[in-house]
């Protein structure tokens, strides 16, 4: 990469502030969705609560078999008499009342471990593919009136607790492009389907923009502004969390980088050559080409340069349109060159000689009865 | 392309992370499993590589306008990372003569090497959103057969 691109820093009314800022290399990391949605699954799973079924379930009875003989299941039946339940088989997973099938245990596997390495390639992952515009339209982010993706916001906007209430907080939202992804947020509020409303999961809404800042410089006060804001998270950028930059292990989520926040990743992340500040023995993952973009690789000049022209060619030339001789005089004076000749003498508009055609002569027909 | 974040991103890896699954894809189990594109910039409203406009750096879309006119959306290619300043739009009245504005769009689609692929599909789309805002002529009225046309003979 010749000169590294840099991002406009967005100023508290949504006009640019001027200042610039080069964009981080862990944006330019590997973008892997298979990576991603792995680390993902795993990560999701470990915030996981055991539930079981009661041990004593469908086992408080004294049943037993009756064995054979008594023209009845060997299934352990319920002894006694007086009532309907004596006699009724008992214990299997397919009887009435009796246990499931292998019961759940607390001890369940519940929680995955991830390799670090792994965690730290998804996290990277993720910055890097909210970066791409078309990636969070994918997403189903709104963001047609956002002035540039990466969308990163002067910290000014945030100076001395600016966001600490909501109504501060909505306007530079809206100020900066951000008002269409939140309101889309809110309006998806539904009531959830299914039994997940008895369970603490009562109704489902979308993601909207991810606040991402650097509690150093911008305070933690904007995470009272902005925490009443359906769908509206907030991240501290040290502590980045793979769920929220790829919900659903959907890569590309809306963020609303601060400018400190922006220029910590730098610190954070390091480069590909350049351990992290921060993460012991991290060194971004690198790409495998440097240039992935095919058309644009053989369009270089590069290649273009040492190619040779294209050998052979077709021997015949043909006519893209078949023209019509009939209609097209020069078509047809190449098939047919007396056709000039034939319409200047009128041969065609000639009528037929009338009259039948002269008798054979006598003579003629005598020599031939001779014979 | 456009410059992006980095050079790693082509739209060709774009398509292949969002193919299966993104905003704009609607699937249905209906007539074999079709998949359609709510994408306003997708010509054919079917999820594919070529119309998929949100994929691409350059890419037309084709709307009805109020009063029978037709508004042509189109990307442009520099602001590939500003989504604000990426859309341009060009109305027609509905009195303009629908031949001339499938020339205005087939201009627009195909002069200086933008999207010649999306022409004949640009204009196919003006053509059907101009036949759509056409009053419907009306019912010609059922003619009497059988029984009801001996009946409706005797009374006259």
């Amino acid at each position: 990469m010749a000169s590294r691109p840099t991002v406009t820093i967005i100023g508290k009314d949504g006009t640019p502030s001027g200042a610039t800022h080069t964009i981080p290399t862990v944006f330019s990391s590997p973008i892997r969705p298979d990576i991603v949605q792995q680390v993902h699954t795993g990560m999701a799973k470990n915030k996981r609560q055991p539930y079981a079924v009661s041990e004593k379930a469908g086992h408080q009875t004294s049943a037993e078999s009756w064995g054979t003989g008594r023209a009845v299941a060997r299934i352990p039946r319920v002894s006694g008499g007086g009532t309907h339940r004596a006699g009724q088989a008992a214990f299997g997973n397919m009887c009435r009342s009796g246990r499931m099938f292998a019961p759940t245990k607390i001890w369940r596997k519940w929680h995955i471990k991830i390799n670090q390495g792994q965690k730290r390639f998804a996290t990277a992952s993720a910055l890097a593919a909210s970066a791409v515009a078309p990636l969070l339209f994918a997403r189903g982010h709104q963001i047609s009136s956002v002035p540039e993706v990466p969308l990163v916001v002067d910290s000014a906007a945030f100076e001395g607790g600016a966001a600490a209430k909501t109504a501060n907080a909505l306007a530079i939202l809206n100020a900066v492009g951000a008002k269409a992804d939140v309101e889309k947020a809110k309006k998806s509020k539904k009531l959830r389907a299914g039994k997940g409303k008895l369970r603490g999961r009562r109704h489902r809404q979308r993601r909207g923009p991810l606040v991402v800042y650097d509690p150093e410089v911008d305070g933690k006060e904007l995470v009272k502004g902005f925490r009443n804001l359906p769908g509206v998270e907030t991240s501290d950028v040290y502590a980045l969390n793979l769920l929220q930059l790829a919900p659903g292990g959907h890569l590309g989520r809306f963020i609303v980088w601060t400018s400190a926040a922006f220029k910590a990743l730098d610190k954070i992340y390091g480069t590909t050559t350049q351990p992290s500040e921060l993460k012991k023995d991290f060194l971004l993952p690198s790409n495998l080409v440097a240039q992935a973009d095919l058309s644009r690789l053989i369009n270089s000049s590069e290649i273009q340069s040492v190619l040779r022209a294209p050998k052979g060619g077709s021997l015949t030339k043909r006519a893209a349109v078949q023209k019509n001789p009939l209609r097209n005089k020069q078509v047809m004076l190449r098939f047919n060159p007396y056709h000039s000749t034939f319409v200047k003498s009128q041969l065609g508009e000639q009528k037929k000689e009338a009259g039948k055609p002269p008798k054979t002569p006598e003579g003629f027909l005598n020599i031939l009865r001779e014979a | 392309m456009a410059p992006t974040t980095s050079d790693q991103v082509s739209p060709d890896l774009i398509w292949e992370i969002v193919r299966g699954n993104n905003s704009f894809l609607v699937k249905r189990k209906q007539a074999g499993g079709v998949q359609f594109s709510r994408d306003p910039l997708n010509l054919t409203n079917k999820d594919s590589r070529k119309y998929a406009g949100f994929v691409n750096p350059k890419a037309i879309g084709v709307a009805p306008a109020e009063k029978g006119g037709v508004k042509i959306i189109s990307k442009k290619e520099s602001a590939y990372q500003k989504p604000a300043k990426a859309i341009t739009e060009t109305t027609f009245h509905g009195g303009k003569a629908t031949k001339k504005i499938y020339k205005a769009v087939a201009n627009q689609t195909a002069k200086n090497g933008y999207r010649p692929d999306l022409r004949e599909a640009a204009v196919s789309r003006v053509s059907a959103i101009r036949r759509s805002q056409k009053e419907p002529k009306p019912t010609p009225e059922k003619k009497p057969r059988g029984a009801q046309a001996k009946k409706a003979a005797e009374t006259s």
